[in-house]
């Protein structure tokens, strides 16, 4: 170890010091109630270190970098297991008590600190049984995609990117003002788009910047849909109230709003009104989603982008979606759902079909995988369509389930390409003779993503059929079908790729040759981990499913003043 | 308070300017100081006169007009922000024989800490743009050009920043326009300033030609306005705007041509990529940020302060639907023209002929603000110019921080194609990220300044579309004023803009460096030091504005609209 070696590890400890200050900087305060678990320790944390290391690792040169690039990515991976284990003790109480039985518009661990005094915007944020799952979902994912993708090259600014990733998506879940949820909104696109530029594949240029424009147009639609609701609310006064324009960007208040127009006390907006807001913000968030007809950015990205670039995006990217509408639109505008039934549950319905369909075609591993993504998305579009508890519980949980199986999917298809070089279906026969595990974990994390009973996903399928049916009744037969279909395409992609071939297989020409090795300790790592989640989550889904039914039960008597059927 | 010329209160009231005059004059004289001796005629007595002769070998420096504009420039920006930035300060009103001239206010202040702190940045990054070669020996040809001009080319930026707070001050249209050709005449010198390059010649006379059409079809608007009102004073044009002829209007119209040009709005905007592509960048960056918000002084004195409709009288003001279809074909005609640019210092013309768009946006919003049962317009009307003139300002961070980039890739050789940018991010990793996060600014991007002050402009256009309807109870769409659609223009526009703001982006951090830029960049401290600054300002006004917003709202108050 020369004295340059010795000079970073002195630093790298001094950042882990300041570090674990800052992470636990909370717990040193007088009273518990008073202890902010959120705003630093969750959200600011992952991102300051990031950002630092990355300024960092910059300055260094090209030799260098490899030589740091293994200590940094040590220390990313500790520091983003501090947020994971927060978020863990939190929900086990084991740090403070935690009542998660909240009703409607409630947050546990609620902090407000004013930020920008003139127009009302302050740093407001807290969690509930919506936002707790995303939380704890993205700080569990960060660590293992640091693991399975532990090789990838220039690590010294690949995996802070992936922390600040995090960082980003966790501050998109837990924050309760508008403008706060913005910001965060858009920041999530920035590492997302230099992990596609800078480890992508032979069209990242493209990819990253179709991935880039597409959301930014939706949410920019969106961001004017959500000033108009701003001057649209009363003015009132209050330390969250702007000092001058009267308003406020904080959630709580516009849902009290909501809820009291929705009481009949107060009416605020008109019904074409509504119906045009709950339009400019569902856009943004179905391109997130993304539902057809505004998926085509996905495919691109997911098979432009590095396996932990796809992980986090298929991940906890996608959610933020589903997240962002059950959280905005349809809390605000229920009638406006009303209004929209059909049509939701039609595009949902169209993205379930379709990107089934659109499965059974494609040659290439990872885009399958892609669009198995965006019928999985429709799925919760008919769970939110169906306006029954148990449909709102199914999408949470699916966005939770897919949130384990879907990373899984892309460590397998990262494996692939990192392995054999090539990413067809036929390129490869009898893969399960070469690489066995690679073939088990393939065979496992399809078997979860088509639906396996004891598997997460099932848990949340089974889930949809039930409440689409007292809604839509026997246009069920067409989810069930496209169920069959998602089986189909799964089970022949794997027939072709891990058994055929006779007793030599037939390795891929990509590899001239060479004996096909199997996949790595960090990649197995990784990947047992997910799979023993998505067995957990199988069966004993009740785990998150019981914050999950609180919080339905809760929205569905403080939105649709209704306790559902 | 009221003060004569040249009183005593006067010297008070203009500190800050009596400075940047002074230094003015220092420059014209220190370079020039030497031995020279005036005999007293008919004697031998040979009396030292310093103006002329062998010059000085301290004084004689050629780094010396730089840094004593450098220091000029930073004193009155330190002496005016520390007078600002405390609170409310005083009006103070000059007149001569009964005329208001000048009037120091929070908005006339504002708007010279802008101007000053743009040139102030530029003039530093000029200090390694155009370097003053101090060493011995033998020099090219070049860099003795350089050396030659330094005097000439701080002197011109002094005499633009003087101009520009000439306007700033005016209360009286003759000597706003006085204050404008100053500040015009002398970037038109300062955008031909490479004169023995092809295309800064011919920038510059471009510029000069169709610059000196707008001034003369202004002034010729100016001087109908006169005869319809006897006067140019402000404070008369808009008391008696109400009782104007069809000559108000016209004379309206011409005036706005003069402005237009300056803030480059189309169709007035053809002059404006090739002066920027043609002028060095430091000099492109202010014409980009400080001469833009020049006009946008002439535009707000004449559309807001005089032909605003009495706060009584409903109805809204009669340049709405002109400035309203301008700016919509400003914003657009920028972006579509930007994407398909492959000259970087076009691009950002471009992208700042939309960004005036977005401004005009905001005006004719103010002029809307007459519907319903508005009660407070006021408070509209100061929002909406309180968020152009953070604009205004947070421009001079990312868009002068933009060319200044620029500048420093032109110290190595031209900065005319987007392929001097490739593998930027690989050469100097901290500039390239600067380049980076200013395009995003610029493309507005949370949680940068570009984000804030963008949503600022859009939150005040939907201020005034919903006015006070919210207190009617149900508020349908259609109730809504129509420049909400004003508001989503500028969002489509916004969302084509990141097209071409991204492709920087991607450049920079993708593609290999060209043949003849592998090296690491030149280093220039005081170029860098301006990036630094405005990258600084940058993240720190968009994260937390609010003492800025504040400054805006006094600024904007001390219009007294409505």
């Amino acid at each position: 170890m020369d004295i340059k070696n010795k000079e970073f590890m002195l630093i790298g400890g001094l950042l882990v010091v300041v570090a674990g200050l800052m992470a636990f900087f909370p717990s040193l305060s007088d009273s518990d109630t008073a202890v902010d678990w959120i705003s630093i320790p969750l959200v600011g944390f992952p991102i300051i270190v990031s950002c630092i290391l990355l300024a960092f690792a910059s300055q260094e040169s090209r030799a260098r970098k490899k030589i740091i690039a293994v200590p940094i990515r040590l220390f990313t991976l500790c520091a983003s297991l501090i947020p994971l284990a927060i978020s863990t003790a939190l929900f086990f109480d084991w740090l403070i008590l935690v009542d998660w039985d909240l009703m409607y518009n409630e947050f546990a661990l609620e902090k407000e600190y004013v930020w920008i005094e003139s127009i009302g915007v302050s740093w407001h944020v807290g969690m509930d049984g919506l936002s707790f799952p995303m939380v704890w979902l993205t700080s569990f994912l960060v660590p293992v995609t640091i693991i399975t993708t532990w090789n990838e090259k220039d690590g010294a600014t690949y995996h802070p990117l992936l922390l600040m990733m995090g960082g980003a998506l966790i501050g998109v879940f837990v924050s309760l003002d508008l403008f706060l949820f913005y910001v965060f909104w858009e920041l999530t696109l920035i590492p997302m788009f230099f992990l596609i530029l800078k480890w992508g594949g032979k069209d990242r240029r493209y990819a990253a910047q179709k991935f880039f424009i597409y959301t930014f147009c939706a949410s920019v639609i969106m961001l004017l849909g959500l000033i108009t609701l701003y001057f649209l609310q009363p003015e009132g006064s209050g330390s969250q109230y702007g000092s001058v324009t009267g308003r406020t960007f904080d959630m709580t208040v516009l849902f009290s709003n909501a809820t009291a127009y929705n009481m009949g006390d107060n009416v605020f907006l008109g019904e074409d009104m509504q119906n045009i807001l709950f339009a400019m913000l569902m856009l943004g968030f179905l391109v997130k989603l993304p539902a057809v007809p505004f998926h085509t950015w996905l495919p691109d990205a997911h098979v432009q982008a590095p396996t932990g670039g796809s992980m986090l995006l298929a991940g906890v990217m996608l959610k933020m979606g589903a997240y962002g509408m059950l959280r905005l639109p349809i809390a605000i505008f229920p009638d406006a759902v009303v209004f929209y039934q059909d049509i939701i549950m039609a595009i949902g319905l169209i993205s379930l079909v379709w990107g089934a369909v659109v499965c059974l075609g494609q040659t290439n591993l990872k885009r399958m995988v892609a669009y198995s993504s965006v019928s999985h998305m429709g799925v919760i579009l008919l769970g939110i369509a169906s306006m029954q508890p148990i449909g709102y519980a199914a999408a949470l949980f699916m966005m939770f389930a897919h949130g384990i199986i879907s990373p899984m999917l892309f460590a397998v298809c990262g494996a692939f390409k990192h392995h054999y070089h090539s990413m067809e279906i036929g390129s490869m026969r009898g893969m399960a003779k070469w690489s066995p595990y690679l073939a088990v974990y393939m065979m496992f994390a399809w078997m979860a993503s088509l639906g396996l009973p004891l598997l997460a996903g099932f848990v949340a399928e089974l889930m949809v059929l039930i409440a689409y049916w007292p809604e839509y009744g026997w246009w069920i037969l067409l989810p069930g079908f496209v169920l069959a279909i998602t089986a189909a395409y799964y089970l022949w992609s794997m027939q072709r790729t891990i058994f055929e071939g006779g007793d030599e297989g037939q390795p891929p020409e990509s590899l001239n040759g060479e004996t096909p090795p199997d996949i790595t300790l960090s990649e197995n790592i990784g990947m047992i981990i997910l799979a023993i989640f998505t067995v957990i989550f199988g069966i004993f889904p009740f785990i998150a499913l019981g914050m999950m039914d609180q919080w339905t039960v809760a929205f569905f008597e403080g939105v649709f003043n209704s306790g559902g059927i | 308070m009221n003060t004569e010329v040249f009183s005593i209160d006067f010297w008070k009231a203009f500190a800050p300017e009596t400075i940047l005059i002074v230094g003015l004059i220092l420059i014209f004289i220190i370079p020039n100081l030497g031995n020279s001796k005036f005999r007293i005629p008919l004697t031998k007595i040979q009396v030292p006169w310093f103006l002329g002769g062998r010059r000085f070998k301290a004084t004689g420096s050629p780094a010396i007009p730089g840094m004593l504009a450098t220091a000029t420039l930073f004193t009155a920006v330190g002496m005016m922000i520390i007078e600002t930035i405390n609170g409310n300060m005083d009006t103070t009103t000059v007149t001569s024989g009964g005329i208001v001239i000048l009037q120091v206010d929070n908005f006339s202040r504002f708007f010279e800490i802008l101007f000053l702190v743009a040139v102030l940045l530029a003039s530093m990054a000029s200090l390694d743009r155009i370097p003053a070669n101090t060493f011995e020996g033998k020099k090219s040809l070049e860099e003795m050009y350089d050396n030659r001009r330094q005097a000439d080319f701080y002197i011109l930026m002094l005499t633009t920043a003087i101009g520009m707070c000439v306007v700033a001050l005016a209360q009286d249209m003759f000597v706003l326009f006085v204050g404008l050709e100053l500040a015009s005449l002398a970037t038109y010198v300062l955008v031909g300033f490479h004169k023995e390059s092809k295309s800064g010649a011919e920038s510059g006379v471009k510029y000069f030609i169709v610059g000196s059409v707008a001034s003369g079809i202004g002034l010729y608007g100016l001087s109908l306005l006169y005869l319809e009102f006897g006067s140019l004073q402000l404070s008369t044009l808009a008391a008696n705007w109400g009782d104007a002829s069809a000559l108000g209007p016209i004379a309206l119209g011409l005036v706005l041509v003069g402005f237009g040009f300056k803030i480059s709005a189309a169709p007035f905007h053809f002059a404006a990529p090739d002066a920027y592509s043609g002028a060095n960048s430091p000099v492109a960056g202010v014409l980009a940020t400080a001469s833009k918000a020049m006009g946008m002084i002439g535009l707000i004195r004449v559309l807001l302060v005089v032909a605003l409709p009495e706060a009584d009288s409903d109805g809204s003001a009669i340049w709405l639907y002109t400035l309203a279809t301008l700016s919509v074909i400003t914003m657009t005609w920028g972006n579509i023209a930007a994407l398909g640019s492959t000259n970087p210092k076009r691009m950002l013309a471009y992208s700042s002929v939309a960004h005036a768009g977005y401004m005009m946006a905001a005006l004719t919003a103010v002029g809307a603000w007459k519907w319903g049962n508005v009660e407070a317009p006021g408070d509209y009307a100061e929002a909406i110019v309180a968020a152009v003139l953070f604009h205004l300002f947070v421009l001079v961070a990312f868009k002068l921080g933009a060319f200044l980039v620029l500048g420093l890739l032109e110290m190595e050789g031209g900065a005319s194609r987007l392929s001097a940018l490739s593998g930027l991010a690989r050469r100097d990793p901290l500039i390239g990220t600067a380049m980076f996060i200013f395009m995003l600014a610029l493309a507005g991007v949370p949680p940068l300044a570009g984000f804030m002050s963008k949503f600022l402009v859009i939150a005040g256009i939907v201020s005034t579309s919903v006015g006070d309807l919210w207190m009617n109870g149900t508020v349908s769409f259609s109730e809504l004023h129509w420049v909400w659609w004003l508001a989503l223009a500028m969002f489509i526009n916004s969302a084509i803009s990141v097209f071409y703001y991204l492709r920087i982006g991607v450049i920079m951090f993708l593609d290999v460096p060209e043949e003849g830029r592998r090296k690491p960049l030149p280093y220039g401290a005081s170029i860098r030091m301006a990036i630094w600054i405005c990258l600084v300002a940058t993240i720190i006004l968009g994260l937390s504005g609010d003492t800025l917003i504040d400054m805006c709202y006094r600024a904007a108050e001390s219009l007294n609209l409505a």
